[in-house]
Parts: C-alpha cells; sequence; structure tokens
C-alpha cells in the first residue's frame, strides 16, 4: 500500500502538483456506550478505513477522499482535478512553511487497549454507576463511555513518512433533577487526564468515578433547593470544569490563524485578532500566561505530529498578558507573515489536523493551557474575595462570531461572601467582553488547582469537523462580571 | 464523479446480507436491521476571494443493527459494496455484541415492513451531477461586481447525493430513498472593518438554483454597509424583524427542546402534556411537520416503515401534541407518530403581510424603528424549561428608521424565551416562505430544510449586549 501511495504521489508531482500529501487510515475503531436511566441505549461499534488526499497546484488545495482503495489512482485524479478547478481562483497563493523531512512513528499512551475491554465488562461498569447514580432527587441519570483508536499513516512528497496510533477514552456521569418550579437542573462529571500517564481503558477507575457519582448527586440536590442566581456585577471564581471552556472559546478559538486570517468568516467566524496585534496587544492581565502544547504528556491535544508532519511544540500564545503567538499550520503562517510583512511567525506551530480520512486539515486547538499562578489554592483565592460567584460546569455557551463577547451558563456557583463560600445558587450565568475580562483577571491558582481538562467534540470547518483536545488550566478570578442574565 | 451504486445493486447487496443474518440466527430469537447509507458529497469553499478548498468524498456506511429479546447493539462500518466479506463480518460481529447488552427495561420494536417502498421523488441527478466549473460559475455570477480588495466573498456551494436503503430480517421488504441537494452560502465581508453580509439558498433541483437572487441580495445589503451610518445600539428592547436564518434557527431548537416527547419526558421541554390543547404561542403561529414539502428532503415513510403525513404541532398557536420517535415510544409507553428519521420537514406557514423579499422588507413604511436581524449566531439554550436561549445577530443587521433612513447596528446579544419570541409579542409574519437550508455536514451527509416564512416581527424584545464596533 505504501509503494503504491508513493507511486501515485509522484505520478500527479509529475502532473504539475507542487506537493501532494497523502493519510492513510488502515483502521479507525470507535465505540460508544450511553446508559440513561439504568437502559442501555446505544451499544454502537463503528470501523472504518480509506485515504484522503490532498493536492496543491498553482497555489489551490484540491482534496478527495474515499473508503475504497481499489482505486487510489481515481482518488489522486480527483484530488489534482478539483486544484485545478481552484486554481482558477486564487487572490493569494498558497505557500508552504518550510520543515524538514521525518520519518517518525507516534503512540498515544496506554497501558490496556479499550478496544479488547469485553463488552460486557464496559456494560458492567456502566450498570455500576448508574446504580451510583440513583438516588433521590435525581430524575434523570446518564453514563457515557465513548472509546477511539486510530492508525494514520501520513506520507508526502517532500519526503515525510509518518505513522500515529491514537488510543481515546472520554467518559461521562450526569444527573438531571427538577426543583419545587419544575425548572430542570443538570450536574455532570467529564474524565479529564486526572493526573494519570496513561488513558486506556485503566483511566476508568470505579472507585474514582464512585466518588464523582456522589458527589454531583450531593450538589445536583444542592441546587434544586437553591435560591437563584443575583443579578449584579462581582467577581467570578472559574474552576477548571467551566475555566476551560472560558479558554477554549474566547483564548482558543480567538487564535486559530486561519480564522484570524478569514478562512471562517462564511461559517464559524472570524476574530477580534489582527496580525498587527501581535506583540503588541494587551490581552490579559500580567497574570495571564497563555500557551499551546502539544507536547503536555496524555493529553487528546498531544498527538505527536500534526497533518502537515510537523512535530509537537510548546508554544506561548499570551505571555505576562501580551499576545505574542497563534495557533498555526504550514500555510497560514507563510500568508500571515507576507500579509503583515513582517516575520511575525517563525514556521507552523505543528496545529493542522484533521478529523478523519475524509476530511481536510485545518488548524485546530493542541492543548490550550493558562499556566499556574501565584495566587495560592482555591481557598486562598476565595478568602481575599468580598463579593463574588465560584462557577463549575458546563451548562450554556455562546460565543460572538469574532469572539469579541459571550455568555456562559454554569451547573453550578456558589455565593462568595465576605471571602467565605456560603450557599449554592441556581441558574448561574456571566457574560462579558473577551479583552475586558482578561484584563479584569486578578488572581490565578497555583499547581493545587491546575487541572488538565479533555474536550471530545469541538467542531469547526466545512465540511465539519469535530476534533479532540486537551486544556490545562487553574482556578481564574475575574473581577467585575455581569452576572444572572 | 464518483459512480453512484444503482437501487438494484445496493438493494441486492442487502437482501444478500439478509439471507446471511437469517442464516446465522436460524437457531436465535433474533432480528438484524441494515441500514445503507451512501453519500457523494461536493464543496467548493471560498475565502478572501479564491477557492480555499475544493472537495468531494464518496462514502459509504452500513449500520447493523442487532435485536434479541430486550437486547441491542449496533455495528457500523465504512465500507464498499465490492468488500461482501467484510460486509459480513460485521453482521457477525452485532450478532456477537447483542448477547453481550443488557437487556432495556422496555420492549423495543423491530421494524417489520409491510411492503417495499423506494422514493426517488426528491433526486435529481441533474444537480447531484453538477460539475466542478457549474458550481465556480454561479459563485462568480452571484458575487459579480461586489467584490473588491477590501471586500471579499467566503461562501460554500455544497452538493450532493444521499441515498438510504434498509432491510430488516423480519420481512423481504426494503425501503429506499434517494435525495439530491444544495446548500449555497455566500458572504461578502470587509477585510479591516470586519463587517459581514449573506445571501443564502437551498436546492433540491438545479432548476430551484438561482445565483441572480443571492446577487440581488448581496448588492442590496452591501449597499446599505456601504454607505448607511454604522452606531453601536442602546441596550433595552427593540421591535425585531427576524430573517428566514433566525426564524429557521429558533424553529430548529424548538423541535430540541419543545414538542419532542422523549425530550419532555425526559425533562429537557419548555413544554408539558398538560399544555396539549391550549393556547402556547401566538395565533399568528401554525407550525407542522410536512412530508408533502420536497424542499425539505422528507422522509414519507420512517424508519419504522410508518407512513409519514402532515403532522400539525400549533395551530393559531394551540399545541397540538408532540412527536414521538418509535424508540421514546416504547420507553415512554406513548403512541408512535412517524418520527424516526432523520429529519423532520417543519413547516411555519406564512402569516398575512405581503413582504416577498428583502428590498421590499427594508422599503416597508414603519411606524417606528425597528432592529432587522438576519441570522442569530452560537445559538445556546440557557434554560430549557423556560425555552430560554441566547444567541448574537451576525451577517448584516440592520437598523431601519422610522424616516425611511437606515443604520447599520453592531452585533448585539439576544437572550430570550422561546414563549416569548413566538408568542404574544408576533406582530406579524410574512406571507411568503423560503426553505432555509439547515444542513450540517458533521457526519453521514443528511440534507434538511426547514420552511419559514421569509420575515417575522416580534416587538419588545431586550438587547442584553451590544458591540462597541464591528
Amino acid at each position: 500500500m505504501l509503494d503504491q501511495i508513493k507511486k501515485q504521489i509522484e505520478h500527479i508531482q509529475r502532473q504539475g502538483a507542487t506537493y501532494v500529501d497523502t493519510r492513510w487510515y488502515p483502521y479507525e475503531e470507535s465505540n460508544s456506550l450511553i446508559m440513561w436511566n439504568g437502559n442501555l441505549k446505544e451499544a454502537s461499534f463503528m470501523r472504518q478505513s480509506g485515504v484522503g488526499v490532498r493536492v496543491l497546484y498553482k497555489g489551490a488545495w484540491g482534496f478527495s477522499a474515499s473508503s475504497d482503495v481499489n482505486d487510489l489512482a481515481g482518488i489522486y485524479a480527483k484530488a489534482f482535478d478539483n486544484a485545478r478547478i481552484a486554481a482558477e481562483r486564487v487572490t493569494f497563493p498558497v505557500r508552504l512553511a518550510e520543515k524538514d523531512a521525518i520519518q517518525a512513528r507516534f503512540v498515544s499512551p496506554n497501558r490496556i487497549n479499550p478496544m479488547t475491554v469485553p463488552l460486557a465488562e464496559k456494560v458492567s461498569f456502566l450498570q455500576q454507576m448508574d446504580e451510583k447514580l440513583n438516588q433521590p432527587g435525581v430524575a434523570q441519570r446518564v453514563a457515557f463511555l465513548n472509546f477511539i483508536r486510530k492508525q494514520i499513516v501520513f506520507i508526502d512528497s517532500e519526503g515525510s513518512e509518518i505513522e500515529k496510533e491514537i488510543t481515546e477514552v472520554f467518559a461521562q456521569l450526569s444527573v438531571l433533577g427538577q426543583d419545587a418550579q419544575g425548572e430542570v437542573h443538570e450536574r455532570s462529571f467529564n474524565l479529564g487526564q486526572e493526573g494519570k500517564e496513561t488513558r486506556g481503558w485503566e483511566s476508568i477507575d470505579s472507585q474514582f468515578f464512585s466518588e464523582q457519582a456522589d458527589r454531583i448527586v450531593k450538589e445536583l440536590n444542592e441546587i434544586l433547593v437553591a435560591e437563584p442566581c443575583p443579578k449584579d456585577t462581582r467577581s467570578v471564581i472559574l474552576l477548571p470544569g467551566i475555566m476551560m471552556l472560558q479558554t477554549h472559546e474566547t483564548i482558543g478559538h480567538a487564535l486559530e490563524l486561519d480564522r484570524i486570517l478569514g478562512y471562517e468568516l462564511a461559517y464559524a467566524g472570524g476574530s477580534f485578532v489582527t496580525l498587527q496585534d501581535f506583540g503588541a496587544l494587551r490581552y490579559g492581565s500580567e497574570k495571564l500566561t497563555a500557551r499551546a502544547d502539544a507536547t503536555l504528556p496524555n493529553s487528546p491535544g498531544s498527538f505527536g505530529y500534526d497533518d502537515d508532519g510537523i512535530p509537537a511544540q510548546n508554544n506561548l500564545l499570551i505571555d505576562k498578558g501580551i499576545l505574542v503567538g497563534a495557533i498555526t499550520g504550514r500555510q497560514m503562517v507563510e500568508e500571515a507573515n507576507a500579509k503583515a510583512r513582517r516575520q511575525i511567525f517563525n514556521g507552523s506551530s505543528g496545529a493542522n489536523r484533521a478529523t478523519a480520512f475524509y476530511r481536510v486539515p485545518i488548524e485546530r486547538m493542541t492543548n490550550i493551557n493558562i499556566d499556574p499562578g501565584e495566587d495560592g489554592a482555591l481557598e486562598d483565592i476565595i478568602a481575599k474575595t468580598e463579593k463574588g460567584l465560584v462557577m463549575d460546569g458546563t451548562r450554556s455557551w455562546s460565543i460572538g462570531s469574532n469572539r469579541e463577547q459571550f455568555h456562559f451558563a454554569t451547573e453550578i456557583a456558589w455565593l462568595v461572601e465576605d471571602g467565605q463560600k456560603t450557599r449554592v445558587v441556581k441558574n448561574p450565568t456571566y457574560m462579558g467582553k473577551t479583552l475586558e475580562f482578561y484584563n479584569s483577571l486578578s488572581a490565578v491558582g497555583d499547581r493545587s488547582t491546575w487541572k488538565v481538562e479533555f474536550v471530545a467534540n469541538c467542531g469547526k470547518g466545512q465540511p465539519n469537523q469535530i476534533m479532540q483536545l486537551g486544556h490545562g488550566v487553574p482556578v481564574c478570578r475575574f473581577d467585575n462580571v455581569r452576572v444572572g442574565e | 464523479m464518483a459512480t453512484i451504486n444503482t437501487n438494484e445493486r445496493i438493494l441486492d447487496t442487502l437482501h444478500g446480507l439478509r439471507k446471511y443474518a437469517l442464516e446465522k440466527t436460524a437457531r436465535r430469537k433474533m432480528a438484524v436491521g441494515l441500514r445503507y447509507h451512501e453519500e457523494d458529497s461536493y464543496l467548493m469553499r471560498f475565502a478572501n476571494s479564491a477557492i480555499s478548498l475544493n472537495t468531494n468524498e464518496h462514502l459509504i456506511r452500513l449500520e447493523i443493527v442487532a435485536y434479541e429479546d430486550r437486547r441491542r447493539a449496533s455495528y457500523e462500518l465504512i465500507t464498499d459494496l465490492g468488500k461482501l466479506d467484510e460486509m459480513k463480518q460485521g453482521v457477525d460481529t452485532a450478532i456477537e455484541l447483542v448477547s453481550h447488552a443488557q437487556p432495556l427495561t422496555y420492549q423495543p420494536t423491530i421494524p417489520v415492513y409491510a411492503e417495499t417502498f423506494c422514493d426517488e421523488s426528491c433526486f435529481d441527478p441533474a444537480l447531484a451531477h453538477i460539475s466542478n466549473n457549474e458550481r465556480l460559475a454561479y459563485f462568480n455570477q452571484a458575487a459579480a461586481g461586489l467584490e473588491t480588495d477590501e471586500i471579499r466573498l467566503s461562501g460554500i456551494f455544497s452538493n450532493g447525493a444521499t441515498t438510504l436503503a434498509m432491510v430488516f430480517t423480519t420481512s423481504e421488504h426494503a425501503q429506499l430513498f434517494r435525495f439530491s441537494d444544495a446548500q449555497i452560502t455566500a458572504v461578502l465581508s470587509h477585510s479591516g472593518l470586519k463587517w459581514e453580509v449573506i445571501a443564502e439558498a437551498s436546492a433540491q433541483r438545479k432548476v430551484d438554483l438561482d445565483a441572480g437572487k443571492i446577487h440581488r441580495d448581496l448588492a442590496t445589503m452591501l449597499n446599505h454597509y456601504q454607505h448607511d451610518a454604522p452606531q453601536q445600539l442602546p441596550l433595552g428592547r427593540y421591535d425585531i424583524i427576524f430573517g428566514p436564518a433566525a426564524i429557521a434557527e429558533m424553529v430548529s431548537v424548538m423541535n430540541w427542546i419543545g414538542f419532542d416527547g422523549g425530550m419532555m419526558k425526559r425533562g429537557y421541554s419548555f413544554l408539558s402534556e398538560s399544555q396539549v390543547g391550549k393556547k402556547v404561542l401566538s395565533d399568528q403561529v401554525n407550525l407542522a411537520d410536512d412530508p408533502a414539502q420536497r424542499e425539505t428532503f422528507p422522509f414519507r415513510r420512517d424508519l419504522y416503515g410508518m407512513k409519514r403525513g402532515y403532522f400539525p404541532i400549533f395551530e393559531r398557536g394551540i399545541f397540538q401534541g408532540f412527536i414521538w420517535s418509535q424508540d421514546d415510544a416504547d420507553e415512554f409507553k406513548a403512541r408512535p407518530t412517524g418520527h424516526s428519521v432523520y429529519h423532520t420537514s417543519l413547516a411555519l406557514a406564512g402569516g398575512g403581510k405581503d413582504v416577498p423579499h428583502l428590498q421590499e422588507m427594508i422599503a416597508m413604511p414603519r411606524e417606528r424603528d425597528l432592529l432587522y436581524i438576519p441570522y442569530l449566531h452560537y445559538m445556546n439554550i440557557v434554560n430549557p424549561s423556560k425555552g430560554v436561549f441566547t444567541a448574537s445577530s451576525r451577517f448584516g443587521a440592520l437598523l431601519l428608521r422610522q424616516d425611511g433612513s437606515v443604520n447599520i447596528p453592531y452585533n448585539v446579544r439576544l437572550t430570550q424565551s422561546l414563549l416569548d419570541v413566538f408568542g404574544e409579542q408576533v406582530d406579524w409574519l410574512s406571507r411568503q416562505t423560503v426553505a432555509y437550508n439547515t444542513s450540517g455536514s458533521y457526519g453521514s451527509r443528511n440534507p434538511s430544510a426547514v420552511i419559514v416564512p421569509i420575515f417575522m416581527r416580534v416587538n419588545d424584545l431586550e438587547i442584553s449586549h451590544s458591540n462597541a464596533s464591528y
């Protein structure tokens, strides 16, 4: 197969293509299990294989994919034909940043392949969790497991040949109840890194999940009898369970270079960030340092090499409040530097990824992290907060098309009054303007508050793509925030 | 272009697999379902006035569902009709899996097709097979003369063919549906100022394509955005005219957290069983699931073989009842309503106001300032029990002044209840309707559209955030 792919790449190059790459997926498997109120509503397995081909011709991309690899020549011919027609409407011919030709292999860390675990064992775990969640106050209970395992072989016309084996494990527990007014409330737990070095089936630790089940049931019952969230302006202390989403939506997506350059304007949106802002824009207070770290051990945002064949990197995005970097691939850094008429980016940051063999790689988040700070543990931050809310869990999120403003609802919040965490409030929300919000960052928790959360389903692009990634974030406090609307 | 498999080849393969499944399950009280999905998808994407991506995928998916007593498990593969052994292995795997699944607390219904049903009435080969050159020509015409160095074209021309076929071991009959579809989005944006205007279209047949209308709508909006004064709107309450994209988005959300019986039973609904037969929304709101609407890419049978016809949901604002998929009906002991489908065919009827086009809407005399919001970006549910959503305006909002002038408002945020937006605050709906394409391209191709009035005016809605610039 590899020889056939290489021959096809050479053939298309001889026809005038300036670059060709191929992602061959010998296999991709997934397994999804949902137990809802004791019913195994979903027990599905999926397997796919195929080839995706990307061709660059006269500065324009063509792409074609098929699960039928018996007609490899047809797939390459179609990709080339797609590039030829695209070359009829070019305004900035695509150039690719320099890179080294790499022969490498990457295996994501896992000890027990979840695909080899018998279905009965997985169902047994879900039953155990279902029983734990089946408590007074809980009207709906859901336990969810999702496993992905895939092999990707990347070959390009510049001599790279990279093989990756990726294993992902995602898990969620969720409970829902109705308060005396008939309003529904939810509390959930999503599996993150949890300080572990691997994420195979060994991540599914019954004891740990049982503790989380007890916690979310207890917190749901507190929400059900809580008073409504106040509607005013105050400090918000975001726990990692919501700080990860805040980071994702208003730092991660805002700093994708394809968005900044206008490549997502017809769908996902743009960014308030301009090329002139790099090195100059005060994105947040001096307490804010953010990075794209694809070298973080054991996270879905660490994948060894991106789908341009660029090795994983750890790059600053925001350094003590100042914007310094972006999430980039080979194409966009060249265009950005040319349009800015200065060298903003020194090559790709290795963040070009595709969700499947039949989708084209685009700029995707790796692990978009916030560095821990020096403001102590959560209790220390609360003690220094006069009037605030401690918030956790993602209930809803809506962000302006240039990521300039946002509205989030969280699952739970606790009032903070005169340095004390007092009681739970229900239907908590907060909203803000991105730059104003990050410049109000007044406390960043230390390493003890820092947690790597996983994201299983980040959506972007046309055709649409789902991507997996991570966020390592500490507890953060922001001041003068509108809440309760 | 990839060769789309013929009905005969698809059904022969499925019947062969059915025979194999019957042999494999002969000694067990089991049933096996085979669901085939074939897509031939093309997408030309534009950005910065260039073709940023030109792609196609030809994919065949086979989902095999095995039932044994109250147990159910499924196995899906992306495959090829030539790989019969692989598909048979898939049948073996599904049969193996189901024995390890946990029994449901209810008896799931297994489809028994009483007759073979093939529906290709929504398939137009001319649209499915449109060429790269035609896609490019359409966009060139849609944007002709409108682009400058600063004003750039973005968008997509997505089209394709989708074939769904299904057979179960419970019956020798099969179902097959074939659709052609196109979704067009054209955006003009200012590279420096960061404003955007949009025109969109949905097509089920090639003759539905009209690049001239896209051009007219873009030109109208562009003229305002180039010549009218921008402003930050003060926070407060506004009378709002929503465009078709915004209306379709809100109707789709109602499908999710409103009248779906399973969601209601699980607590994710702002409607309750006690509201059936009662007035819930404005008497101008008439909403139905109407598979007769060709533009919605309708399923005229559901996946269980149930005939689908006109199903009223709201009539003069009175709630007529919940829709029920077979599985939810089985679980909650309700009567299925033929809604085990990949998508519904929702149609919000037009009202009494004659407003056929954007240009007429802008020119209408008005007794006070009106805010036009064509599109709601990133809608999400804040409180499902109260139907509260939040979203921002995008793609060409206008402030239509009482004196006939027009200003350009920076984007704003609405956090509102659907009960208010479709409630007594509705002023009017346009008589004219349009099919708004709601297709996504996550997962397998599933063309869908909602029929909505082109415009709907709702009074006294609150703006909770207002941008200070584009």
